[in-house]
């Protein structure tokens, strides 16, 4: 990255004048904090304390032998406190926002991931907490709104636009834009202004690292592979970026949707309904129309549906050292059920992708190579949406059941 | 000397306070965005600011934002929106016509034939996601004499106002307060006011450029504070604040409140 914050054509900063100063001062805190042995000694032994780390490199020995390919292992980003990658990065922005001086947190959440992250760090470091939340994924992700209630943040349905996660991080820079004094934006993912994609890609660059010394010790060298998810781009980045240029082939999943007509997916790469664009505050390849209006996106996993993606993975991706690939909705599902029922781990709907494009190139791949997936959350967030897919009817009648049950009282 | 700089100059001689009304190209329907541009203009408004509307406009508030959703459901294009936006400014060539736009819809076309298209008749361009950081990205602009508008904020350092005022042409858009278009902040009061005044001191010190003061400006009374202070007054979501409780009457209405 250069001091602009730019990965070759993207990334940058685009953002109203009045957000200028808290950027900047942003930026310089988050210099200082890391070239403070202090701070990133605090990052490091809250991320164990709190969040469990390091986690755990898990061996597919069951699903090696059915996929009859490479030898699979998984690192398991769903032990993480709060079930996610995403604790990572709100540990280490919740320590810088409170090293700042800042006495309240605002963030934007798509699946809700991000949001109960934030509630619990902010709850841990006595911070105030507001997180915006498209009015459509709280709908459909509830049980993570409930958890950020109780946690004390509050939750602001953002309902204009499209209502998922790109119109929450409108909303949530609109308040940056009048609260900066005291507040701090915690962005989820390696999107944004800078310094945000390098400074979550950094947080979570934690799960790379982790691996690097795991795969030596349990096969003796790099993986040959390894796979992520990839929506805005922040749990790949964290696996991908410590392996870059070295030999291990590094494969994004996308979220190909129900088909590949605009709404209906949310790829950014491999279609010409996606490219460059400034918006949100940075360049990246945006999915638009010819007028340069941000398109709606699908995923059957509200976490995966974001419009742009980390200049970080435009950049990595055009210079030929990341290769993106998709998954749809229908093969998601399938390798969710492969996972869970062959290890005994269930993934959220997310991760699934990462599952689905890994077993799909696996089986191609000879018995001495290696590949790692990266788990980036647990599945059981995913409950109702999943029963759903699997067309669960016990589900469907336990939920009408409750309800009578609520009524009745 | 540049094109709206004179404009403002002149139009001053014998008035305290120009007015600057804001227009969502598209909202409710872009038929009915064009009559509403044209009554202002018919009511003598000197600049008439028109928003291309944007998926995703951070720097506005609600009631811009939502006007920008409807706006965006009859598929305005911005090549139609310059013509006709052009045919107006011809039709009141006593008043001047500014585009505004986020930076996405602008770089579909490119600033070259973004030029091109404004010609002589679009006479400058507000970007609010483009820091003066920017500034060389607009050359094929500035090249054809349309002045990119630059904000001034409060809080701004004096190092980067320098940065502005070396670099602006036409006016200035100098921003009354954090957040973002049309939300009032807590306790809108005298002291607030004066607290403006000091702050259009301070810019007024450093550049001889006309300066326009918006967000949140609402009421006869917020122009008034203007008066001796600021060469444009910027009025935005009250207009469409008004024409949403009652169509182009209530804008009518509050013109007349606005000018008096």
């Amino acid at each position: 990255m250069n001091d602009e914050g730019r990965f070759g054509q993207y990334g940058g900063s685009f953002i109203p004048e009045i957000l200028y100063s808290s950027q900047q001062q942003l930026l310089k805190a988050y210099r200082e904090a890391m070239a403070d042995t202090s701070f990133v000694q605090l990052v490091k032994s809250e991320m164990q304390d709190f969040s469990g780390r390091p986690t755990p490199l898990t061996y597919c020995a069951n699903l090696t032998k059915t996929i009859g390919g490479a030898q699979i292992y998984l690192k398991r980003e769903d032990l993480n406190h709060s079930g996610a990658h995403k604790m990572n990065n709100v540990i280490g922005q919740g320590l810088l926002a409170k090293r700042m001086g800042k006495t309240r947190i605002i963030a934007e959440t798509g699946a809700g991931q991000h949001g109960v992250a934030s509630a619990l760090v902010a709850a841990r470091l006595g911070l105030e907490c507001t997180v915006y939340m498209g009015a459509h994924d709280i709908e459909r992700q509830y049980p993570n709104v409930f958890w950020m209630k109780q946690l004390g943040a509050t939750v602001v349905p953002v309902t204009t636009g499209a209502a998922t996660l790109k119109d929450a991080l409108d909303e949530a820079l609109r308040d940056w834009s009048s609260s900066y004094e005291d507040t701090h934006y915690l962005i989820g993912t390696s999107c944004g202004c800078a310094p945000y994609p390098e400074m979550v890609a950094g947080f979570q660059s934690v799960i790379g690292e982790e691996v690097k010394e795991q795969s030596i010790q349990q096969f003796v060298r790099y993986p040959d592979r390894i796979y992520a998810c990839v929506g805005g781009g922040s749990n790949a980045c964290g696996i991908f970026l410590p392996f870059v240029d070295t030999q291990t082939e590094l494969v994004g999943v996308e979220a190909g949707g129900r088909s590949n007509a605009p709404g209906d997916h949310a790829m950014r790469f491999n279609t010409d309904q996606a490219r460059f664009g400034i918006a949100q505050g940075f360049a990246t390849r945006f999915l638009q129309d010819s007028e340069g209006q941000l398109q709606p996106t699908h995923s059957i996993s509200a976490g995966l549906d974001y419009v742009g993606v980390s200049p970080i993975l435009a950049d990595l991706e055009e210079k030929g050292k990341v290769r993106m690939t998709s998954a749809n909705d229908n093969e998601v599902i399938e390798a969710f059920k492969m996972l869970t029922r062959h290890e005994g781990i269930i993934p959220a709907l997310e991760s699934s992708h990462a599952v689905a494009g890994a077993l799909r190139e696996a089986a191609g791949m000879s018995a001495e190579e290696y590949i790692v997936i990266n788990i980036s959350g647990r599945g059981d967030k995913d409950i109702f949406n999943i029963a759903k897919a699997l067309n669960d009817e016990p589900f469907t009648d336990f939920l009408h059941a409750y309800l009578k049950e609520e009524t009745a009282q | 000397m540049n094109k709206l700089t004179s404009y403002i100059q002149q139009q001053r001689q014998n008035k305290p306070l120009l007015m600057m009304t804001h227009v969502v190209y598209g909202y409710p329907n872009i038929e009915k965005s064009l009559e509403i541009m044209q009554l202002m203009l018919e009511k003598g408004v000197e600049i008439l600011e028109v928003q291309f509307p944007f998926s995703d406009p951070v720097a506005d508030g609600p009631t811009i934002t939502t006007a920008c959703h409807h706006a965006l459901e009859h598929k305005p294009t911005l090549s139609q929106c310059l013509k006709d936006i052009k045919k107006l400014a011809q039709q009141y060539p006593d008043s001047r016509m500014l585009l505004m736009s986020y930076l996405n819809p602008l770089l579909q076309p490119g600033f070259e034939s973004l030029a091109e298209q404004m010609g002589d008749d679009i006479v400058g361009v507000i970007i609010p996601d483009l820091p003066i950081d920017h500034h060389d990205m607009l050359t094929p602009l500035t090249d054809k004499g349309i002045s990119p508008i630059w904000l001034i904020t409060p809080d701004m350092h004096e190092d980067r106002i320098r940065l502005v005022t070396e670099q602006a042409q036409g006016m200035l858009y100098c921003v009354s307060r954090s957040g973002v278009t049309g939300q009032l902040a807590a306790g809108e009061d005298s002291a607030r006011m004066q607290h403006m005044q000091r702050y259009l001191k301070t810019i007024r010190q450093s550049t001889p450029l006309p300066l326009a003061v918006g967000f949140g400006i609402n009421s006869s009374e917020d122009i008034a504070a203007l008066k001796g202070h600021a060469d444009v007054a910027i009025v935005g979501s009250a207009f469409l604040n008004a024409f949403n409780n009652n169509g182009l009457e209530a804008v009518s209405h509050k013109l007349k409140e606005l000018q008096a």
